[in-house]
């Protein structure tokens, strides 16, 4: 990450650790640096397993080793027994305790009785059959392995063609394994396949199962309080709103019984939003024991095994019409997406996709079939890039084979076939919004950081030397501020729809500006990004704005979309940030202008030489902050009474621009706006090992308005490390018997710093038309290096015969695959069909 | 993961004798590798803990037998299932019994499945280590019934 070439603008603000002194300046825009990271990098965070109340006691779960089978006892006597455990749980007495959890899905989905503990059978390997609860955590352990459970196996459901098939069900009580079924058809399939120059059709292809593996793993501590019957929660949950309407069903209980906190998160990229079912049994445990706070700490392998993993989709019986210059002109696709033993936050999955529907490009006419599965596997959660990666990578593999095949070079085809800059904002097939974006202009600054034209000449000369070198390109696209409008194409009777974040900016006794966001922040630097937006409106620096992290339903604004998910916070929480500290700004104003004696229009904000303060223009007439929170707390006798209203305390509620979809015809804007990246890389694949190893990457980012490009270069970083482990490192694969076979990070290999290549970076804006400072949501990635990497090894491969089909690679896949491709399996993969006139 | 294994051997005692001793688990148990106790629940049924370990991974298996199938004296299969450090087993031990010169001719199968995260952890190591302990459960069998 050495290389990084960063093109900031330049900046006339000073630094956020500059004097208060600071000249008014827009720090919107400035790379300031994190005012996080002081805390952090001096391990002064506080992460939920720091925490050590009065009486704690610790859970320990005993987890299935089978992936499916009929639980024929539990016995948990002898671990009752054991000196200094409290309690035990086991399903049968969960199930007496507790309601299932709310279904998202219609039909044969709702028949799904969700307990957070096993009941009658296991269905995925690590399912919670029983927990011990103990005065130490070693006790738990020790505990729970004197738990004695037998099995009755069950032959498990293991890929997403054996789910089609229902010869064995996962949860018989539903008669099927199929927890949805749609179609998105748009435009006229069969008028595009009749007027078609080539027609190429593709075999099977598997987007593979990985999980963004955060730092710290799950972790909260519950409390279910006799006497005032609340359930108090320190969590490292993201989604606390979602997590809360779950749980309140479930658990018998009115919501504002169920208090949610967080503080410093260790990393979540969605996959914590559903931890919520061990939330319900840390509150069972503590009810239980009368009330004792049950603290849970996740260990890696439980993480592995029963957290949440990433969607894996399966491709099938794709075909691509193109005219003769090669412009894709209709798809035709049935897609199986796997969300494991159980849908919990799908199947929104299943439509969420379809936000980016024709990825960057202008194809018209598409038609997917979309079936979601169930299998005995670990549950699916909303995993880094959640379900547009898996439609992203489908379309750049569309794009790539029918270049390859029709010997169109892959950037060429890119630029016949990518939506205009001058056609944004641009209108998706199904209704969907592009706000702003110049893909064709990012991948030339991709292509020129990268110096493109220099390593086709290396390619040629690798090649004549037998080497296999190849040059991928990956376009993605990072959608924002998702509207769970899309929902009810889902259910049409869910109950959700739109999008909002709340904020308060209050001014406190001693003239703190204070701002408590309706975001869960787990590294993405909410506190600075959020004091350079209020530091604008005030007219202040920084670092005189105190930005409370973490989330408290005590304390912070929030509303039932509140969380920290789908790219949005730059949109969403800054919106609802903006407006709080801008009614505040208001209120500052009028009561400025009475203790002055002057109009509003003549005041302005800054920064003088006691403190920040509001002024009168060209006059030597001012008042500080502190001032002005004096009159309005402590001291307000002779305050006017048109000023009884300024309360320096100012709530702000942002509500996205969302119309409900028609969900008849799948049509309607799902999500505000389309952050952009466009990567390239260069790969080699040893001739001797097949190993793959990147010798070039560059990759280009176009978030809209950058708050603080500091932290969008670090997204940037961040996310591309997470594509490019999963692409060549991480799998969450599983053998027939539905064995996890990386449990540990030892098999599982997540990408360290080691494994990283140099990233050479570089930065484009392209303001959102829809958002009030042009900034878009980003941060997820849309897994670009996924596509780009398997581009290239196809671009490297494609000599031997090979066709990319999947989306993980390593030595020993591809030397499979080149030995396969030897053997004719390409052409069976790939079949092109040149109508009279193609040429 | 499934691991499977059979072969055949001869041993100088008498049919008969040699069912005998399959079918009595008070004999035929401490031949086990590793074997820690035995608990006869009744005829068909009893209960064997076992010492066993790869690498780092160490604790006691205990496994529930059943006999399921017994012909005397031609054949005498076994099925079972427990709990192994880090993950659970079902396995299968079948033994038929034919006449040989000399004695009789022990044909047997095996048959066990490993799962959990014991089979991810040290998945590799599994069939080496069953194949080595099978080994020793032979000799000890023709040990004993030569």
């Amino acid at each position: 990450m050495a290389k990084a070439r960063t093109k900031f603008k330049p900046t006339k603000a000073k630094r956020a650790n500059a004097k208060s002194s600071a000249p008014t300046a827009n720090w919107v825009g400035q790379p300031i640096r994190r005012i996080e990271e002081d805390r952090l990098v001096r391990g002064k965070g506080i992460f939920v397993d720091d925490q050590k109340l009065p009486g704690m006691l610790h859970i320990r779960f005993v987890r299935s080793s089978y992936a499916h089978a009929k639980i024929a006892r539990v016995d948990v006597s002898k671990a009752a027994t054991l000196p200094g455990v409290v309690c035990t749980l086991t399903g049968a007495e969960v199930k007496g305790m507790v309601q299932p959890f709310i279904e998202i899905g219609p039909d044969v989905g709702q028949k799904i009785a969700d307990y957070p503990m096993a009941v009658e059978k296991v269905v995925y390997q690590g399912d919670p059959v029983a927990a011990v609860v103990a005065e130490t955590r070693m006790i738990a352990e020790d505990a729970a392995e004197l738990v004695e459970v037998d099995y009755e196996p069950l032959p498990p459901v293991m890929t997403a063609e054996d789910a089609l098939t229902d010869a064995n069900l996962v949860h018989p009580e539903m008669g099927t394994n199929r927890n949805w079924h749609g179609v998105f058809e748009f435009g006229d399939i069969a008028k595009a396949f009749k007027q078609a120059a080539h027609v190429v059709q593709i075999g099977r292809m598997h987007f593979h199962r990985f999980s963004s593996t955060p730092l710290e793993n799950n972790a909260m501590i519950a409390v279910w309080d006799s006497r005032s019957e609340k359930i108090e929660y320190w969590s490292n949950n993201s989604f606390p709103a979602f997590a809360a309407q779950f749980l309140s069903p479930a658990l018998g209980v009115r919501i504002d019984q169920i208090s949610m906190k967080s503080f410093d998160i260790g990393g979540g990229f969605g996959i914590k939003i559903t931890n919520y079912p061990y939330m319900a049994l840390c509150a069972l445990a503590s009810r239980k024991t009368g009330g004792r706070p049950v603290k849970w700490a996740e260990t890696r392998t439980e993480h592995m095994q029963a957290s949440a993993h990433g969607n894996e989709r399966t491709f099938l019986a794709t075909r691509v019409a193109l005219d003769k210059n090669g412009v894709v002109t209709a798809i035709d696709s049935k897609h199986v997406d796997d969300c494991g033993a159980y849908p919990r936050y799908e199947p929104l999955g299943c439509v969420i996709w379809a936000q980016v529907l024709p990825a960057c490009y202008r194809v018209k006419n598409i038609r997917i079939e979309m079936n979601q599965v169930l299998t005995n596997k670990c549950p699916v959660g909303p995993n880094r890039g959640y379900s547009r990666m898996q439609q992203l990578w489908f379309m750049e593999r569309v794009f790539d084979i029918c270049g390859h095949s029709l010997g169109i070079p892959t950037d060429e085809m890119r630029a016949r076939n990518y939506i205009r800059k001058s056609e944004m904002p641009y209108t998706t097939p199904n209704g969907c919004v592009y706000d702003s974006g110049d893909y064709a202009g990012m991948l030339a600054m991709a292509k020129r950081l990268i110096g493109w034209d220099e390593w086709k000449k290396k390619q040629s000369a690798a090649r004549k030397e037998g080497r296999w070198v190849g040059l991928g390109i990956g376009s993605t696209l990072d959608s924002g501020t998702n509207n769970f409008g899309q929902a009810r194409i889902i259910n049409p009777g869910a109950p959700f729809s739109g999008q909002s974040k709340a904020a308060i900016a209050k001014l406190d006794i001693y003239g703190e500006v204070v701002i408590s966001m309706g975001s869960v922040p787990q590294g993405q630097g909410h506190e600075t990004t959020a004091s350079q937006v209020v530091a604008d409106v005030l007219s202040i620096s920084p670092d005189m704005v105190k930005v409370k992290p973490g989330f408290d339903t005590e304390q912070n604004a929030y509303t039932g979309h509140t969380g920290t998910y789908a790219s949005q916070f730059a949109v969403t929480g800054i919106a609802a940030i903006h407006g709080a500290a801008s009614k505040l700004r208001n209120e500052m104003s009028r009561l400025a202008a009475w203790a002055l004696h002057a109009k509003e229009k003549d005041l302005e904000f800054g920064t003088g030489a006691q403190g920040p303060e509001v002024r009168v223009k060209g006059k030597k007439k001012s008042i500080n902050y502190w001032a002005l929170a004096n009159l309005v707390n402590v001291n307000n006798a002779g305050m006017p009474e048109k000023l009884w209203d300024v309360t320096l305390n100012c709530r702000h509620v942002y509500h996205a621009p969302f119309q409900l979809p028609d969900v008849k015809r799948k049509y309607g804007n799902l999500t505000l706006t389309y952050a952009a990246q466009v990567h390239v890389a260069v790969i080699e694949v040893d001739r001797e090992t097949f190993q793959p190893k990147i010798l070039a990457y560059a990759c280009v980012d176009d978030c809209g308005r950058a708050i603080n490009p500091r932290i969008v270069e670090g997204q940037v970083h961040g996310s591309a490390a997470h594509g490019i482990g999963a692409a060549l490192m991480e799998n969450c694969a599983y053998d027939a018997d539905g064995n996890l076979l990386a449990s540990t990070f030892s098999d599982y290999t997540p990408i360290t710093a080691v494994n990283m290549p140099d990233l050479i970076y570089g930065h484009m804006e392209s303001p959102s038309p829809f958002t009030f400072n042009g900034a878009k949501g980003m941060g997820e990635g849309g897994a670009a290096p996924v596509h780009t990497i398997c581009a290239a090894l196809q671009d490297a491969l494609y000599p031997e015969g090979v066709i990319i089909e999947d989306s993980h690679n390593t030595g020993d896949s591809l030397f499979r695959a080149i030995a396969q491709a030897h053997q004719g399996e390409s052409a069976k993969m790939v079949q092109v069909e040149h109508r009279r006139g193609a040429h | 993961m499934e691991i499977k294994f059979g072969g055949d051997f001869v041993v100088k005692k008498p049919q008969q004798e040699v069912y005998d001793f399959l079918v009595d688990p008070k004999q035929f148990c401490p031949l086990l590798p590793d074997f820690q106790s035995m608990e006869q629940v009744d005829d068909r049924n009893f209960s064997v803990k076992l010492r066993v370990g790869i690498s780092h991974i160490r604790g006691t298996a205990a496994v529930k037998m059943t006999l399921a199938e017994a012909t005397p004296p031609k054949s005498a299969h076994y099925v079972g299932n427990g709990d192994v450090p880090g993950g659970s087993t079902t396995l299968r031990a079948e033994f038929d019994l034919e006449s040989a010169t000399g004695g009789t001719k022990v044909i047997w199968r095996g048959q066990s499945n490993v799962v959990g995260r014991i089979a991810s952890l040290a998945g590799g190591l599994l069939e080496p280590l069953a194949k080595k302990n099978m080994q020793r459960l032979i000799d000890g069998l023709k040990k004993a019934l030569n």
